[in-house]
């Protein structure tokens, strides 16, 4: 899976945060097999108060379930950019496996589709292009069953 | 430890100030708390102040920037962070200074010069500041956090779109009210209900500004309390809380959260209340008034049961019982909350417990609660920052 891009292939906005190839996306999370902990960003370490830190692993989690959403009417500010404006857009809180809920952006979904419960599948989203023509990546959500669009 | 007594306050009014700085802000915060004291500047023996992140090196030092104002006396200064929370970190170290016995007098400030909109991100290195990382991969705005757990909140207890109206339309009844809230409007269900969708369930009204403001207090150890005024107030507890592990809240800063609640939502915030609870002897029942951080709607419901006012999910029957009112039977926020004032950031904690000490002393006019005689300041800021001051008279 790509962790990192080339020159004509498309990059992540920061490394070491999700992996990707044609058919799956993945967050990588970092577990600590001594206090049972799973957390997001696996560089931001999260422990239970005595726990030794040993041999803290990566996790991948690639599909889960809706939890919470919202939906942003306003451009964030910087360090946020995208090619274009992508407002209105949905942020969701998706649960994974190992007992963790991280956030991303959700594609793919018409608003009225956004339903607690629903299940989601990690993907990226093309924030920008940099001036090499590379296109700038972060991690996203969309659901697991495509959303028929009314005709 | 000693007990501690207020023997004055001061505030700069809340409103945007472009062509001022924090220091000037804090100047008439600190000047108002002096006159308010009948005190002089050279009897203050210990300065604890604190702002958010947008004074640079200079807010890192506002303590000492104050006290170039107003002479340099060699006094200790102690310069505080906790985010939103600031404020009651420079209370909470002013109250122990006094307590433990090292000073007699003691000034806390905080002060806060905002930036238009959305609050971002100040550094720029993803791997050591998780502000960064949430702006840059997500674009998640404080408010988003907010929405996030509002609608935890209307899937678990089916709050409604009329229930997170009305916290504005009641607190806008009483910053109308208040000479130094920066919203003087008063609005029906309706305005609040077909204001902008900001960041769904929230809307526009239902979030609050971004202000400049600054806020003062002087404490003292209480057996000199009296030489200063007739009125003293009793600081029956002051506390700080961080997080617990396990607290399900998507934190803003954030990208990730338990799934499984191990402890309570808002644990900071539960943290510091409690503490201030066996603190002070007393509890929830025998608070009087309450100003709750009501960063958004959410929040005025949420705090009412992260600080024991009422069980999980009473809040809403407290708010349209009328039971959060000026004359009910807790009143909530009777300053008109941070919506009518707007976030400033490291003022909002120390303006808190200024309001407090107005209604314990009576002073409120037409926004007085009868009768309080137990005030209680709550607030909370990001990354799990907390903290609570219990005052008597």
């Amino acid at each position: 899976m790509h962790t990192v891009g080339s020159e004509k292939n498309p990059i992540p906005a920061y490394p070491d945060l999700f992996v990707w190839n044609e058919e799956k996306s993945e967050l990588i999370c970092g577990y600590c097999p001594s206090c049972k902990t799973t957390f997001f960003p696996a560089f931001h370490q999260q422990h239970r108060p005595g726990c030794t830190r040993e041999d803290v692993q990566e996790a991948r989690v690639s599909s889960g379930v809706l939890k919470s959403y919202t939906i942003q009417y306003y451009m964030p500010p910087p360090p946020f950019k995208t090619q274009k404006s992508i407002v209105p857009y949905a942020i969701g809180l998706v649960e994974f496996p190992g007992d963790i809920q991280i956030a991303g952006i959700v594609q793919e979904c018409p608003f009225d589709h956004l339903k607690v419960g629903l299940r989601m599948n990690v993907t990226t989203y093309t924030l920008y292009q940099n001036e090499k023509g590379q296109d700038i990546l972060t991690w996203a959500f969309q659901p697991a069953e495509p959303v028929k669009r009314a005709e | 430890m000693r007990e501690v007594a207020i023997i004055g306050v001061g505030l700069h009014p809340w409103g945007k100030y472009p062509q001022k700085t924090f220091v000037d802000l804090g100047v008439v915060a600190v000047s108002n708390a002096l006159r308010d004291a009948r005190m002089e500047w050279r009897e203050i023996e210990a300065i604890c102040s604190g702002i958010y992140i947008w004074g640079g090196n200079a807010g890192h030092l506002s303590g000492q920037y104050l006290a170039s104002v107003f002479g340099e006396t060699g006094i200790p200064i102690t310069n505080v962070y906790g985010a939103c929370a600031t404020g009651a970190a420079a209370m909470r170290t002013a109250y122990m200074s006094i307590a433990s016995g090292q000073v007699d007098v003691a000034l806390a400030v905080g002060l806060d010069m905002s930036p238009e909109g959305f609050l971002g991100a100040k550094s720029d290195n993803p791997r050591q500041d998780r502000d960064v990382l949430r702006w840059r991969m997500v674009g998640m705005s404080n408010p988003v956090y907010w929405a996030l757990e509002c609608r935890k909140r209307m899937e678990k207890y089916g709050t409604t779109a009329e229930d997170l109206a009305r916290v504005k339309v009641l607190l806008s009844q009483y910053g109308a009210e208040n000479p130094n809230s920066r919203y003087k409007k008063i609005y029906t269900l309706e305005e609040v209900l077909t204001s902008k969708m900001v960041v769904d369930p929230l809307r526009l009204y239902e979030i609050c500004a971004t202000s400049d403001g600054a806020a003062a207090v002087i404490l003292c150890a209480a057996h000199k309390a009296r030489q200063y005024t007739s009125q003293p107030i009793t600081v029956a507890a002051s506390t700080l809380g961080s997080a617990i592990y396990g607290d399900p809240t998507i934190r803003i800063s954030a990208l990730s959260s338990p799934s499984k609640a191990e402890a309570p939502l808002l644990s900071e915030s539960y943290s510091a209340s409690r503490q201030a609870y066996n603190q002070a002897g007393i509890g929830p029942e025998d608070i009087d008034i309450l100003e709750l951080p009501d960063n958004s709607s959410w929040h005025y419901l949420q705090y009412l049961e992260t600080c024991g006012f009422c069980g999980e999910g009473e809040a809403e029957r407290m708010l349209r019982d009328g039971e959060t009112r000026i004359g009910g039977r807790l009143p909530v926020c009777p300053s008109g909350g941070f919506t009518c004032f707007g976030e400033a950031i490291g003022a909002q904690a120390t303006w808190q417990v200024v309001e407090v000490v107005m209604q314990l002393r009576g002073q409120c006019g037409s926004r007085q609660v009868q009768n309080a005689k137990v005030g209680m300041a709550q607030t909370y800021g990001l990354m799990g920052n907390s903290g609570t001051t219990i005052l008597k008279r």
